[in-house]
């Protein structure tokens, strides 16, 4: 029997109060743009995590606003239910809701899912089976909407590419919404999935894969006027607390760095700055409408910002004026001034060298030097006792000295700290990270280290810090790195390990209390599928299943890049003059 | 300086009261109502909440000191144009100092969504978990009372330091009335602060200033 929505909402309000942070799941957030105008197609956005890390998400707030702010068109959202609503859900018979107006996902014309992290594949199948939606695009009819995604990971939609009907490459703030259009118009003439996917597929950034050619190129889609793109002017007011709870405000796409092996650095190319103007002018609308008293400075490297000590000229006054907490993330240590941190809460400084020696920093074009580490002193000066170092371990080329050389930082921080005659002791905090060669980056041919080789990194590096006094040691599991790398070089043979591990109860794999090893071992194993294909090294010669994704960056370039790391020879930041990656043929880049 | 009764209905009915704190920091903000701040470190708004509701249940009868040199019907004003309708606010009060609700208030009333009959609360056992712990309790001495509001059953409990969380005893009543009763439809309607013995309820508290 069919539920009506009205049954539906009733049902769901039983059993909100029989499952942890109810708030997670009521809607009804401040700034909720209308949701009961007329409506020609509606989209509902899935975030495959709980609320509290969806709700952080910038750029879905971002689609969702602009899709929210057009005629005829709604969006809504729609997050993964934690294990215990997830169960209640099932028990009840009521299918996976938006979040707004608690209508089903397969109720609406479009569903799309952000996928930022590989772990996150098995939760977008969790939301599909909540909302009893199949999970191959070839198992699902017309009475289906539309299931597409987007995000980072879109890099290579290989592994997912089975699951969706379209997968938007690149920024959606264009893409989505011309995707939307089509699908109303489609359902207004009559047409057919098939016919309505086809007209899709021309849609900048699309890549349709039932109806994808051998040897297609899918251009990622690029917002080319970023300075008057649409952005954040109201943004919602979380019910619950969210990792994120302050107006983040976006000052550029891109970063200048070129670090080796990130994949945002050269996913998100051509660097588009937006003036200090309209930045202070986003800034202010987002704290008005919504009462934040925080603002943090969200790229990826906000330090490097062309405008930043204009654009704190614009915002300190103000933030003065409104009690307003100003926080800078993803400082790089090279472009750290004392000024900046004058007016931010003195609790703790964060900075990501990556590696421990000046050679291996080389390798991967970190540009910090032994001198720029030096003047951390300065942050000591101005206050701080307490410090956050990331770094990666299992980089190419890495050895044992590399390792040491971890060690001896946090020894010369402890040493300038006391030289600044400090009546309390220095606070380190050490992380590190696996390194995972991820697809659209000069490393995504690298190979990661063995299973066995993390663990006896890992136990040598936690040795050292031992013994020096005050260092905190935390490092990512060996077993969530290993997967994270065989899904991100993956093919569409991985839909099948994916499926098979969902199957047998992964799901929140990001989650520590869930991550379950011996599945995904057997999932692989069961698809005929060995894991160490992907994470080993892969033939430079080969084609890759990401390839026909014209990222920007060309793949010489990303070769090039890789010979450069090998001979441990940097490549100057994009801001000192262009190395020429390629990106110039998808949009402006403000900075050259 | 101000307090303000405000009801948490509908989905706000499911903020925390941690979360709560955050809410009313940022309506008050957006209302562009000014705010004295703590000294210190780290400054935080100068404001006081009544004992919290139960998450789930409603309330009709919240209320927060504020610090601000703006009067109420100003900050009233201000406040409607800038909150949810599930915090809405019912009355605004000018006050000299804080009241300090958060130890004044010693009982409230709490309506049930059951026809009001006569029933026998004098020995009323409860069983409930604490902390993965199963208890067993009395508490006769924390009902003052049953009586009729508009037609519906309402329950005169202890609240405040000692409180008696008005959840607690669904168990009881569902036995009583044989029927489901769900806490998202228990409204509390009304809390007092106890002067020499006699209760006085908590807007008249406010409006007599007596603090």
């Amino acid at each position: 029997m069919q539920c009506s929505m009205e049954d539906y909402k009733d049902k769901f309000k039983k059993i909100l109060l029989q499952v942890e942070k109810p708030g997670r799941y009521t809607g009804g957030e401040w700034n909720t743009p209308d949701m009961n105008k007329k409506r020609r197609a509606d989209f509902v956005f899935c975030f495959p995590e709980v609320y509290e890390i969806g709700m952080s998400n910038l750029g879905m707030q971002i689609l969702y606003s602009i899709i929210n702010k057009q005629e005829g068109f709604a969006a809504e959202r729609c997050f993964a239910p934690w294990t215990d609503m997830g169960q209640k859900l099932k028990e009840n018979d009521i299918p996976l809701l938006s979040l707004e107006t608690k209508k089903p996902l397969k109720d609406f014309s479009v569903v799309g899912f952000s996928i930022g992290y590989e772990l996150l594949y098995t939760n977008v199948l969790y939301m599909l089976d909540l909302a009893k939606i199949p999970f191959r695009a070839k198992d699902r009819g017309e009475e289906y909407p539309i299931i597409l995604a987007g995000g980072p990971c879109t890099a290579n939609p290989e592994p997912f590419a089975p699951f969706f009907d379209v997968i938007i490459a690149g920024e959606g703030e264009e893409a989505d919404l011309e995707v939307l259009k089509i699908v109303a118009d489609g359902k207004e003439k009559g047409l057919t999935k098939t016919e309505i996917l086809k007209q899709i597929k021309s849609v900048k950034g699309a890549y349709v894969p039932a109806l994808h050619e051998k040897g297609e190129v899918v251009v990622k889609a690029v917002i080319r006027d970023f300075e008057n793109a649409e952005s954040i002017d109201k943004p919602l007011v979380p019910v619950i607390e969210t990792v994120h709870d302050r107006a983040q405000l976006e000052l550029y796409r891109g970063c200048a760095s070129g670090c080796r092996f990130c994949q945002a650095g050269y996913w998100y190319r051509p660097i588009r700055e937006r003036s200090a103007e309209k930045c202070f002018d986003f800034a202010k609308s987002m704290c008005d409408s919504a009462g934040f008293d925080e603002i943090s400075l969200c790229s990826l490297s906000t330090s490097d910002y062309t405008d930043l000590e204009k654009l704190q000229g614009y915002l300190e006054p103000y933030c003065h004026e409104k009690m307003i907490n100003l926080s800078l993330p993803s400082l790089r240590i090279s472009s750290f001034k004392p000024e900046m941190a004058k007016d931010s809460r003195k609790s703790s400084l964060t900075f990501a060298p990556e590696a421990g020696t000046q050679r291996l920093r080389n390798v991967i074009n970190k540009n910090v030097s032994e001198e720029e580490i030096d003047k951390i002193a300065v942050a000591f000066e101005a206050g701080y006792e307490s410090i956050k170092l990331y770094f990666m371990m299992g980089l190419p080329t890495e050895t044992d000295e590399d390792i040491d050389g971890i060690a001896k930082i946090c020894r010369r921080l402890k040493d300038l700290y006391y030289e600044k005659k400090h009546k309390r002791g220095l606070n380190i905090s050490v992380s590190c990270a696996v390194f995972v060669p991820k697809p659209c980056s000069p490393f995504q041919w690298e190979a990661q280290i063995s299973f066995d080789e993390m663990l006896r990194r890992q136990r040598y590096l936690r040795d050292q810090l031992r013994q020096i006094k005050g260092v905190n040691f935390s490092w990512h599991g060996a077993e969530p790195s290993m997967l994270e790398a065989a899904l991100a070089r993956g093919d569409q043979k991985q839909a099948d390990v994916i499926e098979n591990a969902y199957a047998a109860g992964a799901k929140f794999d990001g989650w520590s209390e869930y991550f379950n090893w011996d599945i995904w071992k057997k999932a692989f194993e069961d698809s005929g599928l060995d894991m160490t294909t992907y994470t080993g090294a892969q033939d430079i010669n080969a084609e890759l299943p990401w390839d026909f994704i014209d990222i920007g960056a060309t793949k010489q370039y990303l070769l090039k890049q890789r010979e450069l790391a090998y001979s441990a020879v940097t490549t100057k930041n994009c801001r000192e003059g262009c190395n020429g990656c390629g990106a110039l043929r998808l949009g402006r880049c403000t900075i050259c | 300086m101000l307090v303000i009764k405000y009801q948490k209905k509908g989905d706000a009915s499911f903020i925390s009261h941690i979360d709560l704190l955050k809410h009313m920091g940022r309506i008050i903000r957006r209302a562009d109502i000014p705010m004295n701040f703590s000294k210190g470190f780290n400054p935080h708004p100068l404001l006081f909440f009544s004992p919290p509701m139960v998450l789930g249940g409603q309330s009709e009868c919240e209320y927060v000191f504020l610090s601000t040199e703006m009067n109420s019907e100003e900050a009233f004003r201000r406040y409607k144009g800038a909150v949810p309708e599930g915090l809405m606010a019912l009355e605004f009060f000018d006050v000299k100092k804080n009241p300090n609700l958060q130890a004044e208030i010693e009982i409230a009333d709490y309506v049930y969504p059951v026809e009001y009959r006569d029933i026998d609360l004098s020995d009323c056992v409860i069983r409930y978990t604490k902390k993965g712990e199963e208890k067993e309790e009395n508490v006769s001495s924390k009902i003052f009372g049953t009586f009729s509001e508009n037609g519906k059953l309402c329950v005169r409990m202890a609240a405040g330091n000692s409180p008696l969380r008005p959840d607690r005893i669904i168990g009881k009543l569902s036995e009583i009335y044989n029927e489901e009763i769900s806490l998202t439809e228990v409204v509390k309607v009304r809390q007092y602060v106890k002067k020499d013995g006699e209760l006085i309820n908590v807007d008249d508290f406010i409006k007599e200033g007596k603090f």
